[in-house]
């Protein structure tokens, strides 16, 4: 019968993947000559080109899942390599996209340039505004514990909500491809009218009809309580009413490194 | 440096957003513009890498899956073309460390990052991929075809090594069934023996190349570029 260090060999041999076994010593001096010696066999050239490809697609998808974790906008969804989506699918993620960073008052290259390069923000840090001022969103009597608000500036749509006596702010573009979040009233839920996701007040994702995908949480913003007013700091409303010619720039709030 | 897709960093002119103004620390000083650069012009350093220490495909190219999965993530292409190969060798050390330790529970063969340039593992077909754009060949002087020969050469000549130690009929029967692939029959038909004598020929030169010479690790150390 042959032995597990044969069966190794063998299957070095037949260009085939060997199967673990416990080795003596003889075993692995024998395992290391036959290594040597394959290595020179003629596989030795290169790895498959459907190998290479498959493996640069999974690269990619991981990499967009990473660009999706760490950008804090809508900016954030394109969930696979553009090449790969139809063409009908890239328009209306770019219109997603553009819908998404003009909502939040910020173009897509003004995101993209201005962070610094070295630093990737995780997608629930606070998204502040370089420039901005605090904007009055609510007064303090219009939140009741355990209430929740939308709120709709020029630059930016989100919720507000109260609980515990805390007063937070969340963003509602979805993180997916940027559509604007219903309320759910009933469960307390954002939902996203475009494909199902939804998230709690918090932006915590709950669920994604599409499973493949995990959906970055909503990015949290500067929110404050002051004189009786609920407050979110934001970019300046513009003058011109067109929000995507809106000047102001934001940076993560753990960009800073 | 986030514009993860080439053709749309292209279409949108976001592609002056990437690089930043770091500069590159080590003498190879240009660096990739993005993950795919990084990734098509190393996967198969990495994989010719790991194959010269298993020996077989499936394994090499598993392995060599894990490296970029590990690597690509935390990798900032503003890192020049030498930092990025050192990361990926460290990377593919730790790997093929980790493969051994989980399938045989020795390291039968190890990377030594000192003795390793990944420069030296080019294509050896000097089929530049599909980074043939008019941007190819610009990472790394030495990525000449001559370095990929090199490279290969230097699987060839620690496999002659062993081979020159042995008996004509043992080093011809290894030649056959290891460097050219030949099935038993074949290599049996070659050297006009039946089937069985040269499974017998087959095993005894084995056994011989690994009593007689020096373990390919230190042959590898020693001579390999």
């Amino acid at each position: 019968m042959k032995r597990p260090v044969d069966r190794y060999i063998d299957s070095l041999l037949r260009r085939r993947r060997p199967r673990p076994f416990a080795p003596s010593e003889d075993d692995l001096a024998l395992t290391r000559t036959a290594i040597a010696l394959a290595a020179a066999g003629p596989d030795a050239a290169g790895p498959a080109p459907e190998f290479v490809e498959e493996l640069r697609r999974k690269i990619g998808a991981q990499h967009a899942a990473a660009e999706a974790a760490s950008a804090n906008t809508a900016l954030a969804a394109i969930p696979e390599p553009s090449r790969a989506v139809p063409a009908r699918r890239r328009f209306l993620q770019a219109t997603a996209v553009t819908a998404g960073a003009a909502a939040v008052g910020a173009t897509a290259d003004h995101l993209i340039t201005r962070r610094p390069t070295g630093s990737a923000p995780a997608a629930e840090s606070e998204l502040t505004p370089v420039v901005g001022t605090w904007q009055t969103v609510a007064t303090d009597a219009d939140l009741p514990e355990g209430g929740v608000l939308s709120f709709n500036l020029s630059s930016v749509f989100g919720f507000v909500q109260r609980t515990s006596g805390r007063v937070q702010a969340v963003s509602g573009i979805c993180t997916h491809q940027g559509c604007r979040l219903d309320l759910k009233t009933p469960s307390d839920e954002l939902v996203c009218p475009c494909h199902g996701a939804t998230f709690s007040l918090s932006g915590q994702p709950l669920s994604y009809p599409n499973s493949k995908y995990t959906v970055p949480p909503l990015p949290r913003l500067a929110v404050r309580v002051k004189e009786g007013s609920i407050q979110v700091y934001a970019p300046p409303p513009n003058p011109t009413a067109d929000p995507t010619a809106n000047s102001a720039s934001w940076s993560g709030g753990t960009a800073s490194t | 440096m986030r514009v993860a897709w080439r053709n749309d960093a292209q279409d949108t002119g976001l592609g002056e957003a990437r690089g930043g103004a770091r500069t590159p620390a080590t003498a190879t000083a240009t660096a990739y513009p993005d993950w795919e650069a990084i990734y098509t012009d190393n996967v198969g350093r990495i994989y010719r890498l790991l194959f010269a220490k298993v020996g077989n495909r499936p394994d090499a190219e598993d392995l060599t899956s894990q490296v970029f999965l590990a690597a690509l993530g935390p990798l900032r292409t503003t890192a020049s073309v030498g930092e990025v190969r050192s990361y990926l060798l460290a990377t593919t050390r730790t790997v093929l460390a980790a493969h051994w330790r989980r399938t045989l529970g020795h390291q039968v063969t190890v990377i030594d990052p000192a003795g390793i340039d990944l420069a030296d593992f080019a294509d050896p077909r000097g089929l530049h991929s599909e980074l043939g754009r008019s941007d190819g060949g610009e990472y790394g002087q030495q990525d000449s075809e001559d370095a990929g020969h090199a490279a290969g050469q230097g699987s060839r000549s620690q496999a002659e090594h062993i081979l020159a130690e042995l008996p004509d009929q043992q080093r011809k029967i290894l030649i056959l069934r290891f460097l050219q692939g030949c099935s038993v029959k074949e290599a049996a038909a070659e050297l006009g023996v039946t089937v069985a004598n040269a499974k017998v020929l087959q095993h005894r030169a084995l056994r011989r190349a690994a009593g007689l010479g020096l373990a390919p690790d230190k042959i590898k150390k020693g001579e390999a570029p």
